[in-house]
């Protein structure tokens, strides 16, 4: 399309425009103006031939009438002046005998979006509301909120909002919905149309008479509203429940997070509302239309997380078809791996591994991830399937298998012997990073128990020059020292080269320092490197910590239903955060470098902090994150305010260091693992007035007391003392706690 | 709440943009079409987050249909309305295709109009919808004043489904029972998974507010319903069906099924979807698949598909297709066939063996030798599923429509007069089986 010279096409339309014999003839003219339509959908500036639209815009004939309505509210933003012109003909369309000229004229008038124009629409949208057909009363009702969109912050009209309350009554069904979201966004910050006693009976009863879009919206609706009592609870209940069955999953959906809302302190009703719309929800998870089917899949997934048994016995439901887009089959394997139990997992497994040989690597590589999953509770038939995978030789299925064996022996301590004699062979069949990685890491913790280790790390060690990725160099780096510990004869003259290797040649300065680093670790002597480098070789906690036990229903009742499932909860979270930053705009400054380098405080966040009896005038803000970098940069070019010994005894757990310090809103920023010699953390807090007060925590091996350093960017003793304060109370209390 | 609406072509050209909430910039149209149509990997998800704004969208035939929104709206619904106007366009051009869109352009925004107004969707019965917009434009100034009083009564009316004063000579009615059988089947013969989804379509031409009755062989309809005769309950009992769930058209009162398991409407006119339903249980596999892949060493296959028809003689299959997935590295194919026409498609790297008709409790063979060309690649073949075709005279889930019957107290016509069709369609959905 010509996207250039638009200006000869522009040229053309309007001299058809303007051509008498074209605007005698009906058909000719509405076809020029047709073409103006299609040129702005395609990206057009059509706005030049604004005038000639105007002037087409006083016909009778209504689909021309629509075609103009539809460039005018299109265009109106950028000519203001000459859309006041249209006005006229709106004006005059809106008393027009035919409701369906009065409906559309009022529709088009309420979405020209300009400055200037609601003193021209108010009276007719009054008017509208009155109207005898529903028609355009349901085109007026939706009026009042464009209107009100326009006025921007402007106050509410306490008696427009009454006059819509009132509609609410009205004999239409789509105008009571379009009146329940006008009211919405015209209240939007007293929070919304108020669902009383009265509304809510009225809007349960003309329940049956809506169409689908407008009782999914009133179930919506309805969420807001506190039955008085036990009893009117369970009639609402009872009112809805064939709803539940509806023939449109988005109502059954809608109906299904009313019941859990309302049910919120009966658990049994809950879990019954879930058994009940079981069947629904699988017809959906099995029904043609794909999309919906992925949306009930997600669902499926978020009650999985409460009731992991509720859709164990329908596994087969979840099995892929060949036919099925990616998109399905990925979430039905993520559903398969949730819902394994004693009975299914033969199975579910047996399923799993035929997806394993997908021609889609995509979806191979899930499936393995999946069974890797799986074998967190079944292990032993897991790590089985997983070994002959490796048999296939083939690069996309060993490099995950590889990656899932890390993982696994990490979590499952009691699978390591059966994954050191998987091992060998693997590595002729691995070329990306992430499975290298894998691979060396392996071999350099469970190294002792592999007989062919070090020859593979020294085809590593050969080919170091030509290898691409620097996390490889680094992972290769920590395994072999750690593999020369352990076998040292075998290592020590390729660690030697390697070494050479990484400080002489290496150009990539992380490795290199890397490699610096562990040389002159090596120089202060072996025992010093072994108390560094063997760290315990598995931790079958983090896998408790990782999927924590069943949470209640309540925990997701209030996302049912939303976005916050299909995208998952972390994901909605960033994107949410987003659009809240976004709202506050202006506050905030305009690039990310200058908000770390600076000590802003988003407005919002400034809520008051848990206070301290102790802490006198300090009152610490919940700070954004600093960078890293950004804290050693200001680290190092500050000096120590403050130095302090604490006395300290034994072990104690990080986290709990690490949370109890979140709580009086002293970030982490770095820390050591638990365990290690000498433990090291560094905190950062902020107050209100912005001074920051970065601190060190250290523990020395041997020694019985922690040592507190403290820099401050602004030198105020007496904020810095009661700083040390509050710090004192945290690890005083942690130390409590511990003994 | 709906922010805009876009449909693009398959190589990413916008046909029809519509905004309708100040927040949806004029640069959305674009992102959809860099982000997502042009994208080099196959679609992750039908929804996308770009910039923050989601993009619903569903694809027909080459054409995206996108829905836009700022809003944490309801996927489901949002899906569901997408596919609402899918049906609307499609009862008004027919096929969703690039040139029928392009040809109804008008149209379609005019419809745009009327279903969705500032994002919020309005009436979208397709059967209301026709009384004010029709294909070729507007009624406008020739409409009697008879016409605008009843747009604004069927815009008005209790039942916003049916118009008032539908008068035919000829009092018809057609039901068609059109199921489609799904099948994830494993080598040796074992059901993975088998369902019927199926749908009840009726076509109604009937004068004034008829009330219909409709009855089928469900399970717990006829044990409710049979308590009276015992008689009637074990002669019925044993071809009752049980229905896992089902869903009815809006005009079905459902608080009358859920007390006496009656199911009674007042039907739209033309024609429309009464229920829609799903069964797993006792499903009637019109055709077995039995497949036999043999490796004759590292450059040939052998492959024996034998197919079985499992139901009456009487009946017959139509459009029976078999596709059979031949390996990447095929050079050559033979295929003797007993019945029917088959032909290695290199394009589609799959055998297509094609049967015009085929009777009940038959059985039907082809055998093939596939040459493979020598390959250094050490990955095994996948070995994708057989998957079927075909087209059956029976309902697979064993519904029979027992009733259906018309009751018009006002007018003058009764049960018996009214003309009725039933047909039964069974069709293949996804039909696979694992060799």
């Amino acid at each position: 399309m010509p996207y250039l010279g638009s200006e000869d096409v522009v040229k053309e339309l309007k001299k058809a425009l303007c051509n008498p014999h074209i605007q005698a003839d009906r058909l000719r003219y509405r076809n020029v103006i047709q073409r103006v339509i299609r040129y702005m959908t395609q990206g057009l500036d059509m706005s030049g031939v604004f005038m000639e639209m105007v002037k087409a815009s006083a016909t009778v004939d209504i689909v021309q009438k629509k075609l103009v309505y539809l460039y005018m509210c299109t265009y109106a933003p950028l000519k203001p002046d000459l859309a006041l012109l249209a006005i006229n003909t709106l004006c005059k369309d809106c008393s027009d005998p035919n409701p369906m000229v009065r409906g559309l004229a009022l529709r088009s008038m309420c979405s020209l979006r300009m400055p200037g124009v609601q003193e021209y629409i108010q009276q007719p949208i009054l008017n509208g509301l009155r109207d005898k057909a529903s028609y355009v009363r349901r085109v007026a009702v939706l009026g009042c909120a464009k209107m009100h969109n326009l006025h921007g912050d402007s106050e509410v009209d306490g008696a427009l909002v009454n006059e819509l309350y009132s509609l609410l009554r009205d004999q239409d069904p789509i105008v009571v919905v379009n009146c329940l979201r006008s009211l919405e966004e015209i209240l939007k910050q007293e929070g919304g149309v108020v669902i009383n006693k009265p509304i809510a009976h009225h809007l349960l009863n003309r329940m049956s008479k809506l169409d689908q879009w407008g009782q999914a919206e009133v179930l919506n609706f309805l969420l807001r509203y506190q039955p008085r009592s036990e009893e009117e609870l369970f009639d609402i209940l009872n009112l809805l429940d064939s709803f539940l069955k509806s023939s449109s999953p988005g109502v059954v959906m809608g109906a299904t997070k009313l019941f859990l809302i309302l049910a919120k302190k009966f658990p049994h009703v809950q879990t019954d509302v879930l058994v009940r719309v079981k069947g629904p929800l699988l017809a959906a998870c099995s029904s043609e239309s794909r999309e919906l089917c992925f949306v009930a899949l997600c669902h499926v997934r978020q009650i999985l997380h409460s009731l992991p048994g509720h859709f164990s016995s329908h596994y087969k439901k979840f099995f892929c078809s060949y036919s099925e887009p990616h998109y399905i089959k990925l979430q039905k394997v993520e559903v398969l791996c949730e819902l394994v139990n004693d009975e299914n997992v033969q199975q579910v497994l047996e399923e799993l591994r035929g997806y394993c040989t997908d021609v889609s690597a995509d979806f191979a590589q899930a499936a393995i991830f999946a069974i890797g999953g799986i074998a967190r509770t079944y292990t032993d038939q897991c790590v089985q399937i997983l070994t002959e995978l490796l048999g296939l030789r083939q690069e996309h299925i060993t490099t995950v298998v590889v990656q899932t064996f890390r993982d696994l022996v990490w979590l499952c301590p009691q699978c390591t012997e059966a994954v050191c004699q998987a091992l060998p062979g693997c590595e002729e069949n691995i070329q990306d990073s992430e499975g290298k990685q894998a691979l060396i890491w392996l071999l350099g913790v469970h190294g002792e128990r592999i007989p062919n280790a070090p020859y593979v790390l020294e085809d590593f060690v050969e080919n170091v020059k030509s290898e691409t990725f620097p996390a490889v160099k680094m992972e290769l780096l920590t395994a072999l020292l750690r593999l020369f510990l352990s076998r040292p004869a075998e290592c020590q003259d390729m660690l030697g080269r390697l070494l050479y290797y990484c400080i002489e040649e290496e150009k990539d300065m992380a490795v290199r320092d890397r490699g610096l680093f562990y040389y002159r670790l090596l120089l202060v002597g072996i025992d010093e490197v072994k108390r560094i480098l063997c760290s315990p070789k598995s931790d079958p906690t983090l896998g408790l910590l990782e999927d924590p036990a069943e949470r209640p229903v309540n925990s997701w009742a209030s996302d049912f239903n939303t976005l916050v499932p299909v995208y998952g909860k972390a994901h909605w979270a960033t994107i949410s955060k987003c659009q809240g930053a976004e709202r506050c705009g202006p506050e905030l400054p305009k690039t990310s470098s200058f908000a770390a380098s600076g000590p802003l405080i988003p407005e919002e966040n400034k809520e008051r902090v848990q206070e301290l009896p102790d802490s006198g005038a300090l009152m610490l803000v919940p700070n954004r994150q600093l960078t890293a970098d950004y804290f050693e940069k200001t680290w190092l070019s500050l000096k120590v305010a403050h130095q302090q010994v604490l006395p300290w005894r034994g072990e104690f757990h990080p986290d709990t260091l690490q949370m109890a310090l979140q709580v009086v809103n002293i970030q982490t920023i770095a820390m050591s693992r638990a365990g290690s010699r000498p433990w090291k953390a560094y905190l950062s807090a902020q107050d209100d007035t912005g001074c920051l007060f970065l601190t060190e925590l250290l523990l020395e091996p041997g020694n019985s007391e922690m040592q507190i350093s403290v820099k401050q960017n602004e030198a105020r003793t007496e904020t810095l003392n009661s700083f040390i304060s509050v710090l004192e109370t945290v690890i005083g209390t942690i130390e409590e706690i511990k003994s | 709440m709906i922010g805009g609406l876009f449909i693009y072509n398959h190589k990413g050209e916008v046909l029809i943009s519509r905004v309708y909430r100040d927040d949806i910039g004029r640069n959305a149209v674009d992102a959809f079409r860099v982000n997502v149509i042009h994208a080099r990997q196959q679609v992750r998800s039908p929804v996308t987050n770009i910039a923050r704004t989601s993009f619903f969208h569903v694809k027909r035939s080459n054409i995206w249909l996108a829905a836009v929104t700022k809003q944490n709206v309801n996927a489901a619904m949002v899906f569901e309305f997408l596919y609402k106007m899918c049906d609307v366009m499609a009862a008004y051009f027919g096929k969703i295709s690039e040139e029928n869109i392009k040809n109804n352009f008008v149209l379609i925004y005019e419809l745009l109009d009327e279903i969705l107004d500032f994002g919020y969707p309005q009436n979208s019965e397709t059967g209301a919808l026709k009384t004010f917009i029709t294909q070729q434009g507007i009624k406008s100034q020739h409409q009697t004043k008879e016409e605008q009083s009843q747009i604004t009564s069927q815009v008005t009316g209790q039942i916003g489904w049916r118009r008032e004063g539908i008068k035919y000579r000829r009092n018809e009615l057609f039901l068609d029972v059109l199921e489609s059988v799904n099948l994830l089947m494993s080598p040796q013969g074992q059901v993975l998974s088998a369902h019927v989804s199926g749908r009840v379509v009726m076509k109604s031409y009937l004068s004034g507010m008829p009330e219909c009755k409709f009855g089928m062989n469900d399970k717990i309809v006829i044990e409710k319903q049979g308590k009276g005769t015992a008689d009637e309950t074990s002669k019925s009992g044993k071809q009752s069906i049980a229905i896992d769930d089902c869903t009815f058209h809006q005009c079905v009162r459902l608080s009358k099924f859920d007390s006496e398991c009656s199911i009674s409407f007042i039907p739209p006119d033309g024609e429309f979807e009464l229920m829609r339903y799903r069964t797993t249980k006792d499903i009637i596999l019109p055709f077995r698949v039995i497949p036999l892949v043999r490796e004759v060493g590292r450059t040939k296959l052998e492959v024996k598909v034998v197919i079985k028809s499992n139901f009456k003689p009487s009946l017959l299959a139509q459009k029976i297709e078999v596709r059979i997935p031949t390996p990447l590295n095929t050079s050559g194919v033979q295929v003797i066939c007993m019945k029917g026409k088959a032909k290695y498609k290199a394009s589609e790297n799959a055998i297509v063996w094609k049967i015009k008709r085929m009777a009940g409790m038959k059985e039907s063979q082809i055998s093939a030798e596939i040459e493979l060309l020598p390959t250094n690649d050490k990955k095994k073949w996948a070995r994708p599923p057989i998957s079927m075709n075909f087209e059956v005279p029976f309902a697979p889930s064993g519904l029979k429509v027992r009733y259906l019957k018309v009751f018009e107290p006002k007018l003058n016509y009764s049960d018996h007069d009214v003309i009725k069709w039933v047909r039964y369609i069974g069709r293949s959905g996804i039909y696979e089986t694992r060799c």
